[in-house]
């Protein structure tokens, strides 16, 4: 049974009660209502801050998790968790996301606190994504909402005295690190590439050195064993290294010269190929449309009209037609 | 429209800087809506709370936010947790905020955080809860480093209050 649910016996008209996710509402009227033939009991609620109306049948107030707003001895403790130090958040968001659901539906007044204060904590080692932000604002709005419900008191007087507890006056705010999160794992700290919930979602390559190539194992081989003695003492102290290993270069033969840079875009046009000597220089490229051929004229020929434009003029009607 | 009421003299220049920062932090227009008076029988430090209820002689529109503007100190306030630093006051969600210049001497001089601090009071005004980004105006105002950012808003409290303000327009 979620945590603070009223049963019906204790809700009566008027009531300040708090509906999980919606926050603080008056119960407006309990009656019968006939629904596809069946008669259910209904409580009907209408939130406080906006006037929407929820009915709620009574089966199921105590499973959704109806209950009275809190009370001052609640908000006391409310404080004092928030006060306190706590266990930090999971860094698996996938987790984190499932217990704070479960903190926000059925946990009460005290799973709203512990919901911000765990993300308030969480994005002081990184900033939150914009999901978990939304998450954190509905929490805290509607812990904000039922502790000014339960003190009598204005809600930004509540904000303020909640904030006070979680950005106590004076003291900025800490950073921190990945290993405050630790959850007693000694050899793992539980990321694991996690940190941004991909859990292998990604195709990335493996983390190991990719293998040599064959052409060039002969020369690397002694060279290379050495190394990997140090490196395999090494990679026990040192961090998993991550994301995609460097590209291998090529071993150089001894008496080469340094490779060129390489070059980069479309390689440069030939030229054509100079004149010889003496010759006259090529003449410049023409451009554009090459003018119309002239028609081949006759011998004593007039020469051609100019071309008449336009619409031929009306022919006249013959003069016999007119009276 | 954000109205400024001013409860002391204060000089144009400073004055007007202040309604071109609110005009691009929240894209409302904002003007110098003239002065009114304390209340008698307020004495210093005022009560905000009980200034924001009493003060008369503001003319404003329903739609309209009023920033009371006083160069005197705030009470700060009894809360159950502690003591609240009130550098301003607003109710959430209503019309009227109010803001001081203390601890500071002039609007000139200490421009940024006096404008921060009127981000923060007209963001309440427009539902807006407390950041947990220390560059957005909405961080809490009695942290150290409150009054050395910018006066703007982070990307989250910004699409907010202009999702408000878009609501409260239609």
């Amino acid at each position: 049974m979620p945590e603070g649910s009223a049963s019906l016996n204790q809700l009566a008209v008027g009531d300040r009660v708090v509906y999980p996710n919606q926050g603080v509402c008056r119960v407006t009227a309990i009656d019968t209502k006939v629904v596809a033939g069946q008669s259910l009991v209904f409580v009907t609620m209408r939130r406080e801050e906006d006037g929407a109306v929820v009915m709620v049948p009574e089966a199921k107030v105590v499973a959704i998790g109806v209950r009275k707003v809190a009370n001052a001895e609640d908000v006391k403790s409310v404080f004092a968790f928030l006060r306190s130090d706590g266990d930090k958040a999971d860094l698996d968001w996938k987790q984190r996301a499932r217990t704070n659901l479960e903190r926000m539906t059925q946990g009460g007044i005290l799973g709203l606190a512990e919901v911000v204060k765990d993300l308030q904590i969480l994005s002081e080692l990184r900033p939150l994504p914009t999901k978990e932000r939304e998450l954190y604002d509905n929490a805290r709005h509607l812990l904000v909402s039922e502790v000014a419900a339960a003190l009598g008191t204005a809600e930004v007087n509540a904000e303020d005295a909640i904030d006070i507890v979680l950005f106590p006056p004076g003291r900025e705010r800490p950073k921190r690190t990945a290993a405050e999160f630790a959850r007693g794992e000694e050899d793992d700290l539980g990321l694991d590439g996690d940190l941004i919930g991909l859990d292998g979602d990604l195709d990335l390559p493996s983390d190991e050195e990719p293998p040599a190539e064959p052409a060039e194992e002969e020369n690397s081989e002694e060279e290379g064993s050495e190394e990997e003695s140090e490196e395999k003492s090494s990679d026990e102290d040192a961090p998993k290294k991550r994301g995609r290993p460097p590209k291998a270069k090529p071993a150089e033969a001894e008496s080469a010269e340094p490779a060129a840079p390489k070059k980069r875009g479309r390689p440069p046009k030939p030229k054509p190929e100079a004149p010889p000597a003496g010759a006259e220089p090529a003449a410049p490229k023409k451009r554009g449309r090459p003018p119309k051929a002239k028609p081949p004229e006759a011998e004593g020929a007039e020469p051609a009209a100019p071309k008449k434009r336009g619409r031929p003029p009306k022919a006249k009607p013959a003069d016999g037609g007119e009276d | 429209m954000i109205r400024i009421v001013t409860l002391d003299p204060f000089e144009e220049k400073p004055l007007a800087k202040l309604k071109s920062t609110l005009y691009t932090a929240f894209g409302v227009g904002s003007e110098h809506s003239g002065s009114a008076e304390i209340p008698p029988g307020l004495g210093e430090p005022l009560d905000a709370e009980k200034l924001l209820d009493q003060v008369k002689g503001i003319r404003a529109y329903q739609d309209d936010k009023v920033l009371l503007l006083t160069s005197r100190k705030l009470k700060e306030r009894e809360l159950p947790s502690g003591v609240a630093p009130t550098p301003g006051f607003a109710r959430q969600g209503k019309d009227r905020a109010v803001i001081t210049l203390q601890p500071h001497k002039d609007l000139e001089t200490s421009f940024k955080p006096v404008a921060r601090h009127a981000l923060h009071q007209l963001g309440h005004l427009w539902e807006l809860h407390h950041c947990l980004d220390p560059r957005c105006s909405m961080y809490p105002p009695w942290t150290p480093s409150f009054n050395s950012g910018e006066p703007i808003f982070c990307t989250f409290c910004r699409e907010k209050s202009e999702q408000k303000i878009r609501l409260a327009k239609s």
